[in-house]
């Protein structure tokens, strides 16, 4: 490791009614990876922006190569040597690969009396740029088009364009498949090889211990611990994380697990789903494991009538149910929670009790078919109650609520529809590791008292903790299904990667 | 490597197939419309084309940045208004010019001030603004300036390159190859595309949004003004009214040319080809025999049949919940 590139110290910065930072110390030096680390809201995200000027510091000092600086915005920071990575990229869709590596900075040459922007330059600069990251890119190809992974290249290749040397990463992976990860794991070890600083904000601890060097956590806005990760474990990190020393992470309680009385049988979607058959039995809970794109959500989809299937049967208590769109599956009882709850799951402009009741208006009336507030104020606080939904009160807006507890609100509103089947896709996403927790106590709670849950993941340590059978979907098809009893983290991804399809017999 | 490909999809874009179309159309008209294609219906045609397509290229920077603006044709109204009050005294077309650009570009900074500053909904500001245009005149001109001097008409009269085509074909043209170089060519062009595909993106990678916008839609302005030079000098008399409506035909051509209404996405050589077809529909209905009511009704026709064949290219693709959001070529 090498000079210090990037110095923080007792950085304070405060929104109306929130001490977000509470005096941060932080230093980066050249040619490492300094992870950051903390649950959501313990501030990480927000220093970072602190640092590349999204936000105004209240207090503080700020060095960057040695000099003190205030950036007003990341324009200005790339300038100075900070590019950082947001967790949503800030790239635009409809432009090219070329003119999101350039916006702002373009490369002009004098024509007459006029400057005009010079594609010839550009376009040899970024051709340079992508070499050096070993990724085949064609310029002129829109951001709309490009991958996850693929953007995320874009957003290195543009830090590369301003000569940064200092590169801050925000939860690159959450939503990368394993491979892509892999990939992106090896570019940030070659760009830490060539002497770069590179900040590594991430929810996933095996990642911190894979790729980084040095660990901050930040906990409720305050600086807790620098730390080598070769000189520390899991526990003590997530230890300093929570406060406390967590005891079991995955605190899934054995149930009665009654009949099959659910059955799915020969879907099949052009191109997305082959021939998927299985089983579901009361009070277990199915775990669907798999890579990004290996068809678990179209799956899904497919059951709750979102996108029509070409071909397949659902049986329930044995009679085949016919789902033509989602309110028939909701009568079933099949009600399901999005991946995406910020796009698909809340409107979160709305509150707390008009989000759990606006799927089944229709039973919160009182005379002249008007809504009944009454009604609407009792099931909200109920579930603030039993799901904990750490809120004021039912009236509560949801864009005012953390990650895990709106995800709580989205598990509220489907359980308020009295389901027989609760599908959760990805209910752990950018969750913070308490909430998790919470989660995962409220879905074991749940299948207790009879509830039967589908659950998709893409962390594998969460399903295998948390499901009773495991299904490993590959490229639209089946590849494999284990018990609890003797599934592992590498059987899982041995299915996911490498299964081939195999003839049905039947 | 991928040159191949690019050069493939470079080639069928959609301003390709809107051209196809379009040489349909003048292919038809050339069998069944008998006259057309006569010297004097081919001049007035190009006329029309000039002042539409140049407006439309203002109007396409306006709604590339997602952004609006319903009152260009009481704008253009305003303009006349003014170009004619100074025309009565003699003043000479590069002056009427000047006056045009200038006017143009103050009244449409005034919108782009309520949309940016103000932060009032491009639609409402500018519908807004479009009654205050229309009614500022009223109370200023009774009903119209007659009687105005040669000079006055010199563009749409005595103007002609080789004798025949109108000067203003050639006005459009230096307006044209600026508006394709400037959104081609510019940093500013840039920023307004940006804004229109994320303007919180926008604002965070450090541009000045407010700011570009109050720029756009004086650009515009002056688009609008030079606009108004040839739809106002056309006759001895300017009405209040002369650019009343116009402002669906300039947004129709934007939408037509494959800019995308929500912004941030289409080019300026689409908006070229939407706005001859637009020039073409009225003459070409006359010639075919079809009553002349017919025209806004088969415009409205041809901007839905283009939005949907646009639309049913990524419907193929689309899902309900479109599985590339959660990312990967896996």
């Amino acid at each position: 490791m090498g000079d210090v590139v990037l110095e923080l110290k007792g950085i304070v910065k405060s929104f109306p009614g929130v001490l977000a930072l509470d005096g941060i110390d932080f230093e980066l030096k050249s040619g490492e990876v300094h992870a950051i680390c903390g649950e959501n809201g313990a501030g990480k995200s927000t220093l970072m922006k602190v640092v590349c000027g999204v936000h105004k510091p209240d207090k503080g000092i700020m060095k960057v190569n040695g000099k003190e600086e205030h950036f007003s915005n990341p324009l200005e920071a790339y300038g100075k040597g900070v590019a950082i990575i947001f967790q949503e990229t800030s790239l635009f869709e409809e432009m090219s690969v070329l003119d999101n590596l350039f916006l702002g900075h373009e490369m002009t040459k004098k024509v007459g009396p006029v400057r005009v922007i010079d594609y010839a330059a550009m376009s040899k600069r970024a051709n340079e740029i992508f070499e050096r990251l070993n990724v085949h890119m064609n310029l002129s190809t829109p951001i709309k088009k490009l991958g996850m992974a693929q953007k995320q290249m874009v957003e290195i290749a543009k830090a590369l364009t301003f000569d940064a040397n200092i590169i801050i990463f925000d939860e690159p992976t959450a939503s990368l498949t394993e491979r892509e990860v892999k990939a992106l794991f090896k570019i940030i070890n070659n760009l830490k090889e060539e002497g770069f600083g590179i900040v590594y904000i991430s929810h996933r601890m095996e990642e911190i211990f894979e790729i980084c060097d040095r660990v901050t956590v930040v906990r409720d806005g305050k600086y807790i611990s620098t730390n080598n990760v070769s000189e520390i474990d899991k526990d003590s990190l997530v230890a300093d994380m929570v406060g406390r020393k967590m005891g079991n992470y995955y605190p899934k309680a054995d149930t009665k697990i009654g009949d099959v009385f659910f059955q799915v049988k020969g879907i099949y979607d052009e191109g997305f789903l082959d021939d998927i058959s299985f089983d579901l039995r009361k009070g277990e809970i199915l775990g669907f494991a798999g890579l990004a794109g290996a068809g678990r959500t179209e799956l899904m989809e497919c059951i709750c009538g979102f996108s029509k299937k070409a071909a397949g049967k659902i049986y329930m208590d044995g009679k085949e149910i016919h789902i033509r769109n989602y309110q028939d599956a909701m009568k079933q009882g099949i009600v399901y929670v999005s991946e995406d709850r910020g796009k698909y799951g809340l409107i979160v402009d709305m509150s707390i009790e008009q989000n759990i009741t606006l799927p089944q208006l229709q039973n919160f009336t009182g005379s002249m078919s008007l809504i009944d507030k009454k009604k609407e104020d009792a099931i909200g606080q109920q579930y603030i109650d039993e799901i904990d939904i750490k809120a004021p009160g039912p009236d509560f807006l949801v864009t005012n609520l953390s990650g895990g507890n709106q995800q709580k609100v989205s598990v509220s509103k489907a359980l308020a529809l009295k389901p027989k089947v609760l599908i959760l896709d990805e209910p752990t996403r950018g969750v913070d590791v308490n909430a998790k927790a919470e989660i995962h106590k409220i879905i074991s709670d749940l299948t207790q008292q009879g509830l039967t849950i589908i659950m998709i993941s893409s962390e594998l340590p969460e399903l295998i903790g948390m499901c009773d059978r495991i299904y490993v979907m590959k490229d639209g098809y089946i590849g494999g299904c284990f018990d609890r009893s003797d599934v592992t983290q590498e059987k899982i991804l041995t299915v996911a990667l490498e299964s081939k399809k195999q003839m049905s017999v039947s | 490597m991928n040159q191949q490909n690019k050069k493939k999809a470079s080639f069928l874009t959609s301003e390709f197939y809107l051209a196809m179309f379009l040489v349909i159309v003048l292919l038809i008209l050339a069998v069944f419309a008998r006259g057309f294609y006569n010297l004097n219906n081919i001049m007035s045609l190009l006329n029309t084309y000039s002042y539409t397509l140049i407006a439309a290229i203002g109007m396409n920077i306006i709604i590339l940045t997602s952004n609006i603006d319903v009152s260009t044709g009481s704008l253009i109204s305003v303009v006349c208004m003014v170009m004619a009050a100074i025309g009565k005294t003699g003043a000479p077309f590069g002056v009427l010019l000047i006056v045009a650009m200038v006017v143009g570009a103050a009244l449409s900074t005034a919108n782009g001030l309520l949309v940016a500053k103000l932060k009032i909904p491009a639609i409402v500001a500018t519908l807004a603004t479009t009654q205050i245009f229309q009614g500022g005149l009223q109370m200023a001109v009774e009903g119209s300036i007659y009687d105005l001097p040669a000079s006055y008409t010199w563009l749409a009269f005595d103007a002609k390159l080789f004798g025949v085509v109108p000067a203003s074909v050639l006005i459009c043209l230096i307006v044209t190859v600026f508006g394709l170089l400037f959104m081609k060519y510019s940093k500013f062009s840039k920023k307004v595309y940006a804004i229109g595909n994320n303007m919180n993106s926008a604002r965070l990678t450090g541009i000045n949004v407010d700011k570009t916008i109050i720029l756009t839609y004086a650009i515009a302005g002056v688009f609008f003004g030079i606009s108004a030079t040839i739809i106002g000098t056309a006759g001895q008399r300017v009405t209040t009214t002369m650019g009343s409506g116009l402002e669906m035909t300039f947004i129709a051509a934007v939408v037509l040319g494959g800019t995308s209404s929500a912004g941030g996405s289409g080019k300026v050589i689409g908006t070229v080809i939407g706005a001859f077809i637009l020039s073409v529909i009225k003459p070409a209905i006359n010639y075919l025999g079809i009553s002349a009511d017919w025209a806004d009704a088969i415009q409205g026709a041809i901007i839905i049949v283009s939005v949907l064949m646009s639309a049913a290219k990524n419907i193929r693709k689309k899902r309900v919940i479109p599985a590339s959001t959660v990312g990967g070529e896996a």
